[in-house]
C-alpha cells in the first residue's frame, strides 16, 4: 500500500468525519472538527492504528488557534507500520478544550498532559491532567506557545555593574 | 599492693586481653584484609586496577587506612528527626557485641593461656551472641524515623529469621556428631584430618549459606540494597557511626568464619600445639585459625564480583524451603555420625 | 494484585464504578536524590513490599528543547537536540536533519548516507553497553557495570576517530555529513567488532546466564503483544514483547534497505527477553559496521555531501575537503531558509523509535520542532506496568526497559 492508497482508504472509511485528508511529507494529514475527533480517532482505531507516537500542537496566534495533532500508526499490523497518519483538531486559542482519547489510546496520557502544560490544552475526561515536566507555576505560563518569548540571558548579566 | 594486684589483674585479665587484642585488633585487620581483597578481587575480574595510589607496593592497602581515617574525621550528622539515644547506641553496641562471640571460643587448649577453653557450652553461647547485632542493626534502623530505613530493618528483621535458625542448627550439628559442647573438645576430636567439613559437607554448606544471608554479602545483600532503599538501616548514618555499622558487617562475618573453622575446619588442626611455651602454644594455634577464618571471608567476598543479588521474598523462599532443609538434614547426618563413630 | 490509579481511570471511563478502599499505604519517593532512580522521581505506594501505585514524576531535567529550537537558525538546532541523549547523539539527530531534508527536498550521497549508518551503529552499540551496565548495577551486579562501561570506550574511541569528539558529534548537517573517515578507520572498526564479538561471550556467561540475575528477571515486568501496542512502548522494550516492529526495518531509512540485518524479537516481554534482545541487537549492529566499513572501502571517491551541494562550494573549501575530509560549512549553509511545509521523520535510536514533527514558515529558524524521544514514551511502563510487583523489582524493570531520563524530559 502507498501512502497515496492509504490517504483513499483512510477518506473513504472516515468520509464526513474528516474535512480534509491530504499528504504531507512523509505522512497523511486529516483535519477533524472538535465535536468528531473521537469519532473519528474510533474509526482509526479500527482501522489498526493502535498508538500514538505523538501529541503535537501549534499554535497559530494569528489566526487564533491551536492544532492539536495525534500522530498514530501501528505495531500489530504490518502494512500500516509504515505510515505516520496525524489526526488534527483545532481549537481557539483562548478557550482550548478538547475531548481526551486517553480510553481509546492508552499511549497518548503523558502527550496529553505535556501539551496541557505547555500550550494550555483542556483535554475533557483526562483520568490525571497533571503537568508531567514543568512545575506548576511555570506551566501556568503555557510557555510553548508563540507569545511566550525565551529571553536569552547575556554573556554579563547578573555580574555586577562594577566588573563589567 | 592488694590494690596494685587487684589493678594488674584487672588490666592482665585474659578474657579482656583475648577481647581487645586479639578481638578488636584481630579484626579490625581481618576486616581491612577481607575488604582489601573484595575490592581487589573485584577490579581484577572488572579489568581495573582497585584500590592503588595510597602505597603502591603494598597493592593500595595503606588506601583502607586513609579511609578509615576520614570516617574518624568526618562529621557525625545526627538529624533532629531521630531517635538520639538508640540512633547512636545501636551501631557501638553492635559492633561490640560482634567481637564478643571471640571471648567464648578457644585459640589454644590450655587453659594457662586461654583461660575460657574449657567452658562445658561455649558453643551455645558464641552461637547464642552471635545473634544480638542484627537487632541492633533493626534497633538502628527503626531509630533512623526514615521510610528506607525502616524498609531495610524490616528485610532485615525478615533476613534474621530465615538464616538464624540454619545457622544454629548447622552448627549444632557437630553436637551429636562429637557428644560434646564445648568447642574445645570438638576442635581435639576433628584433629588431624578428621575435619568435620569433611564428615558433613552438607552442614558446612548451610552454615556458610547463612553466613553470608546473614552478613548481608552477596548474593543476599538485601537489607542494604543500594537501588530500592539507599543504604537500608544504615541511611541516615554517617561519619564514624556509618564506619562502624559498615565495618561490623565484616567483623561479624569475621567471628562467623572463626565459629565455621573452628566447628568445622578443624580448628588448628592438623597442628598439635606443645604445652610448654607461649610461641607455639597459642600463638601458632590461633594464627591458624585466623588464617583459616580468612579464607572462608574471602571466599565470601568474592562472591561480590560474580553474583547481583537475590531479590527478597527469593533470598527468603530458598533459606526456608532449601537451606533449613539442609541444615536439618545436616543434623540428622551428624546424629547419624554420632551414632556410629 | 491491586489496580493502579491510571486503570481506574480506564474502568471509569468506560462507566464501570469504582471505589478506593480506605487503606493506607506506605508512600516512598525513590529520587530525585535517589542512588536507583536516575534524574527522576518515581512515588511508590506500597502495601507490604508489593507495589499498589507507582507515578512518574519527570521533568528534572527538563531544558525545553522545543522551545529553544524556535529561535535557532535550522542547522544550529542540532548541537542542541543532541544534548537530549547525549550518549546517542547520532541516532537522535539524525531524524531531525530527515525531516529538514524532506522539508528542503534533499538528498543525501550515498556515501553519507552509509557514514551516517556507520556512527549511528557505532552510537548504538555504545549507547547498549551503557544501558547494559547501568542494569547490571541496578541488580547489583557490579562486574557488568565495569565491564559495560569499559568495552563502551572502544566505540567512543572509534567515534572520536570517525568525527573528532567522543559523544556531541554534529555530524549530520542537510545533504551529508560534515566529515569523511580517516584512511585508517576500517581496520581500526573491524578490529573492533572482532573484539566485541568475543566479549559477547563473556557478558553471557557472567550475566545472562548467571542463575541469579536469571532468577530476577524472568517473569518480571511482563509486557504481552497486544498490551505493548496499547501502550505503545518503543524499541527493545517492545520487540521483547514479541512486535516486530523497528524502523530500520519498517520504513528504511537512509540505506538500511540494502544492508543485511535481523531485527531480534523475543515473545516471552519480561525483563529478560528485553535484555537479550538488545545483546542481540548488539551483534547485528556489528554486522553492520563490517558491511558498512566494506562499502566506504570501495567507493572513496564520492564526496561526502549531496552533488549539488559539493559543486557549489568555493575552491578554497574544495582544496581543504580533498585534502582533511573536512566540510566547511558555507554562511549561506547557516542562515539557510527551508520551504514552508510539515514534515515527519523517524529513527531507530538505541532505546526506540524517535520521532520528530518540523514545521516551517518559511524562515531562517523551525516554526515548530516536536520530538518525542524513546523514553518519553517508555516512562508509561512505571505507571501502567510496575505495579503488582515487588519494591525489589523496581531497579529491574527500570533497567530492563533502558529508561534514560534527560531523553525522556528532552
Amino acid at each position: 500500500m502507498s501512502l497515496q492508497a492509504l490517504a483513499e482508504v483512510i477518506k473513504e472509511r472516515l468520509g464526513t468525519l474528516a474535512k480534509e485528508v491530504r499528504i504531507a511529507k512523509g505522512h497523511v494529514e486529516i483535519v477533524t472538527e472538535g465535536g468528531r475527533l473521537t469519532e473519528a480517532a474510533r474509526a482509526l482505531k479500527e482501522m489498526g492504528f493502535d498508538h500514538v507516537k505523538s501529541v503535537t500542537a501549534v499554535d497559530y496566534p494569528k489566526e487564533g488557534k491551536i492544532r492539536v495533532t495525534y500522530h498514530v500508526s501501528s505495531y500489530l499490523k504490518e502494512d500500516l507500520s509504515k505510515y505516520i497518519v496525524g489526526l488534527s483538531v483545532d481549537v481557539p486559542r483562548d478557550n482550548p478544550i478538547v475531548e481526551t482519547l486517553v480510553p481509546l489510546w492508552n499511549s497518548a496520557e503523558f502527550f496529553e498532559r505535556e501539551v496541557f502544560e505547555f500550550f494550555g490544552v483542556h483535554f475533557k475526561g483526562h483520568p490525571d491532567l497533571r503537568p508531567l515536566l514543568l512545575i506548576p507555576e511555570l506551566a501556568e505560563k503555557r510557555v510553548l506557545r508563540k507569545d511566550f518569548v525565551v529571553r536569552e540571558e547575556g554573556i554579563y548579566e547578573g555580574v555586577p555593574h562594577e566588573y563589567k | 599492693m592488694m590494690v596494685l594486684e587487684t589493678l594488674l589483674y584487672i588490666i592482665a585479665y585474659p578474657p579482656l586481653w583475648q577481647v581487645i587484642v586479639i578481638g578488636l585488633l584481630g579484626s579490625f585487620l581481618t576486616a581491612m584484609i577481607a575488604i582489601w581483597f573484595e575490592r581487589k578481587a573485584a577490579a581484577r575480574v572488572q579489568r581495573r586496577i582497585g584500590p592503588y595510589w595510597a602505597s603502591p607496593r603494598l597493592g593500595g592497602f595503606l588506601n583502607l587506612v586513609a579511609d578509615m581515617i576520614r570516617y574518624i574525621l568526618q562529621e557525625v550528622i545526627i538529624p533532629r528527626t531521630v531517635d538520639k539515644v538508640p540512633f547512636v547506641l545501636a551501631p557501638v553496641a553492635a559492633f561490640v557485641v560482634s567481637i564478643m562471640p571471640i571471648a567464648f571460643v578457644p585459640l589454644s587448649p590450655y587453659e594457662k593461656f586461654w583461660p575460657v577453653p574449657d567452658m562445658q557450652y561455649s558453643l551455645l553461647i558464641a552461637l547464642a551472641i552471635t545473634t544480638v547485632p542484627p537487632l541492633l542493626a533493626v534497633i538502628g534502623g527503626w531509630a533512623s524515623n526514615n521510610k528506607f530505613a525502616v524498609i531495610g530493618s524490616l528485610r532485615e528483621s525478615y533476613v534474621i529469621t530465615a538464616y538464624e535458625l540454619i545457622f544454629v542448627i548447622a552448627v549444632l550439628s557437630a553436637a551429636p556428631t562429637f557428644l560434646t559442647l564445648n568447642v574445645l573438645h570438638i576442635v581435639e576430636a576433628q584433629s588431624p584430618f578428621m575435619w568435620l567439613a569433611f564428615l558433613n559437607p552438607i552442614a558446612f554448606l548451610a552454615a556458610f549459606l547463612a553466613v553470608l544471608m546473614s552478613t548481608s554479602a552477596f548474593p543476599f545483600e538485601i537489607p542494604e540494597s543500594e537501588h530500592e532503599v539507599v543504604a537500608g538501616p544504615y541511611t541516615e548514618y554517617s561519619g564514624i557511626l556509618y564506619a562502624l555499622n559498615m565495618g561490623g558487617a565484616y567483623v561479624r562475618r569475621f567471628i562467623y568464619a572463626v565459629l565455621i573453622s573452628l566447628v568445622f575446619l578443624g580448628g588448628w588442626a592438623p597442628y598439635v600445639p606443645p604445652s610448654e611455651g607461649p610461641l607455639f602454644a597459642i600463638i601458632v594455634p590461633s594464627i591458624i585459625v585466623a588464617v583459616k577464618a580468612l579464607i572462608v571471608v574471602l571466599a565470601m567476598s568474592f562472591l561480590r564480583a560474580v553474583y547481583g543479588r537475590y531479590r527478597l521474598d527469593q533470598a527468603l523462599d530458598s533459606a526456608w524451603r532449601l537451606v533449613l532443609p539442609l541444615a536439618l538434614i545436616g543434623l540428622g547426618w551428624g546424629i547419624a555420625l554420632g551414632l556410629i563413630m | 494484585m491491586s489496580i493502579s490509579e491510571g486503570t481506574i481511570g480506564e474502568l471509569r471511563a468506560k462507566g464501570v464504578e469504582v471505589k478506593r478502599l480506605e487503606r493506607e499505604y506506605y508512600e516512598i519517593f525513590i529520587g530525585p536524590q535517589h542512588p536507583g532512580s536516575g534524574h527522576m522521581r518515581i512515588i511508590v505506594r506500597l502495601d507490604g513490599d508489593i507495589i499498589v501505585d507507582a507515578d512518574p514524576d519527570i521533568g528534572y531535567v527538563h531544558r525545553t528543547m522545543e522551545k529553544l529550537s524556535e529561535g535557532r537558525e535550522w542547522i544550529k538546532v542540532t548541537p542542541l537536540v543532541e544534548r537530549m541523549t547525549i550518549i546517542d547523539a547520532c541516532n537522535v539527530t539524525l531524524p531531525y536533519i530527515n525531516a529538514v531534508e524532506k522539508l528542503m527536498d534533499k538528498r543525501p550521497s550515498t556515501r553519507a548516507s552509509y557514514l551516517r549508518v556507520l556512527l549511528c551503529e557505532i552510537n548504538r552499540i555504545a549507547s547498549h553497553l551503557y544501558g547494559f551496565g547501568i542494569f547490571g548495577v541496578f541488580l547489583g551486579h557490579s562486574t557488568a557495570y565495569m565491564w559495560g562501561f569499559g568495552d563502551r570506550e572502544v566505540f567512543l574511541e572509534l567515534a572520536e576517530i570517525l568525527t573528532g569528539t567522543r559523544l556531541t558529534y554534529t555530524y549530520h548537517i542537510p545533504g551529508g555529513v560534515r566529515r569523511d573517515m580517516p584512511q585508517d578507520f576500517p581496520q581500526m572498526a573491524r578490529r573492533a567488532v572482532r573484539y566485541m564479538r568475543n566479549r559477547m561471550a563473556e557478558y553471557e556467561k557472567i550475566f545472562l546466564n548467571n542463575p541469579v540475575i536469571v532468577s530476577r528477571l524472568r517473569d518480571v515486568g511482563v509486557i504481552s503483544k497486544t498490551r505493548a501496542a496499547e501502550l505503545g512502548i518503543v524499541g527493545p522494550t517492545l520487540r521483547g514483547s514479541g512486535v516486530r516492529y523497528d524502523v530500520r526495518l519498517n520504513e528504511p531509512y537512509e540505506v538500511y534497505s540494502e544492508l543485511d540485518f535481523e531485527v531480534p524479537v523475543f515473545e516471552e516481554g519480561d525483563a529478560l527477553a528485553r535484555t537479550l534482545v538488545r545483546m542481540e541487537e548488539i551483534k547485528q549492529s556489528l554486522n553492520i559496521i563490517e558491511q558498512a566499513v566494506d562499502w566506504l572501502e570501495k567507493h572513496r571517491d564520492e564526496p561526502v555531501i549531496a552533488k549539488e551541494d559539493y559543486e557549489k562550494l568555493p575552491k578554497l573549501h574544495k582544496e581543504l575537503y580533498e585534502k582533511t575530509g573536512r566540510v566547511k560549512l558555507l554562511p549561506t549553509q547557516i542562515s539557510m531558509k527551508v520551504p514552508p511545509g510539515k514534515a515527519v521523520a523517524r529513527a531507530e535510536a538505541g532505546r526506540g523509535e524517535i520521532f520528530y514533527y518540523v514545521e516551517s514558515d518559511g524562515g531562517v529558524m523551525p516554526y515548530r520542532v516536536r520530538v518525542v524521544t524513546p523514553s518519553a514514551r517508555n516512562v508509561i511502563v512505571f505507571k501502567k506496568v510496575v505495579p503488582g510487583h515487588r519494591l525489589m523489582d523496581l531497579p529491574a524493570i527500570y533497567g530492563s526497559i533502558d529508561y534514560f531520563p534527560p531523553e525522556a524530559d528532552r
